[in-house]
């Protein structure tokens, strides 16, 4: 039988809930000798908005774009060094433009099996629902999805394995 | 970080008290410093006052986005304040504003910062939200209304 589980993508964005999400993609990948794509949005698109809703200068666009393309190489540099210290090798995938679409695609791309993601929020209000960018690459991404939860048990899996 | 998970009545004062545009940044912040969420009070209003300064972010229908960047942050907060009188931001539309989300980031956190602005933005565009906020007679109304409950 083939393997289930080939190619593992995980979704960060710098947040501790999508660090976690990347600590058990890790291991998962590590149990499973799965391939990890590590990957992380520059959301253009947001700021964009935020530039024609006039929240943003000129100069803020260039700034938190520029604070973004930082944070994301930092992020990714980041999950490939705990990756490397259980033995897994990562493909880096930084997209730029709107997250859930880029999500969708670069799942897509590299033929993914499942996506994981960190925890979402607890409360959720209907307009949330509506604009969540993780949710909506939950709903439209055409692989099994995983959400990691319980942050403190995912770190004493990954502390603990290989 | 949903938006939603940084609304709590903690973070939410209704009236606010101050009359003029200094006087909100200093009340602003100042929630956040008695809820216990920053630690820096001088740096954070700094942030936003240095933001300010260049522009305002007093938008349309008696908004406003008062926003910074600084490490004196670890992570996005948020406060919300209402003046149901109108306060003079130095508007795009001239009018009073009556509706603030003060929303303050640390650097290495931009992603959800502009996350969170940008569903700030997404709300401000709701004139019926906006009115029903300004509305609202204490802090846990708001909560819900932003819960859409």
């Amino acid at each position: 039988m083939r393997k289930p589980i080939q190619r593992i993508m995980v979704y960060i964005d710098g947040s501790e809930p999508s660090i976690t999400g990347a600590r058990y993609a890790i291991c998962l990948a590590s149990s499973c000798g799965a391939e990890l794509v590590v990957c992380y949005v520059v959301n253009t698109t947001a700021v964009e908005e935020l530039l024609r809703a006039r929240i943003f200068l000129q100069d803020e666009q260039v700034e938190y774009e520029h604070d973004m393309e930082a944070n994301a190489e930092r992020y990714l540099n980041y999950v490939g060094d705990l990756a490397a210290r259980k033995g897994v090798a990562v493909i880096r995938e930084k997209g730029r433009g709107s997250v859930h679409r880029e999500i969708v695609e670069a799942v897509k791309r590299h033929g993914v099996d499942l996506l994981v993601v960190g925890e979402l929020s607890h409360i959720r209000s209907r307009r949330d629902e509506c604009y969540d960018e993780v949710e909506r690459a939950m709903r439209g991404a055409p692989c099994s999805v995983l959400i990691a939860k319980d942050e403190d048990r995912i770190y004493e899996l990954y502390e603990s394995s290989g | 970080m949903a938006l939603i998970d940084l609304v709590v009545p903690e973070v939410i004062k209704t009236p606010l008290e101050s009359t003029d545009k200094p006087g909100v940044l200093r009340e602003l912040v100042g929630i956040l410093r008695d809820a216990g969420r920053i630690g820096d009070y001088d740096a954070v209003l700094a942030a936003v006052q240095e933001r300010e300064y260049k522009q305002s972010t007093g938008l349309e229908q008696g908004i406003a986005v008062p926003h910074g960047k600084t490490p004196a942050v670890s992570s996005l907060q948020l406060a919300i304040g209402i003046a149901p009188q109108g306060i003079d931001f130095n508007s795009l539309d001239g009018q009073p504003t009556k509706l603030f989300f003060l929303l303050v980031g640390s650097p290495d956190q931009s992603g959800p910062h502009v996350q969170a602005l940008a569903d700030v933005a997404r709300l401000a565009r709701s004139k019926a939200f906006c009115r029903a906020v300004v509305a609202a007679e204490n802090a846990q109304e708001i909560v819900e209304l932003m819960q859409g409950s």
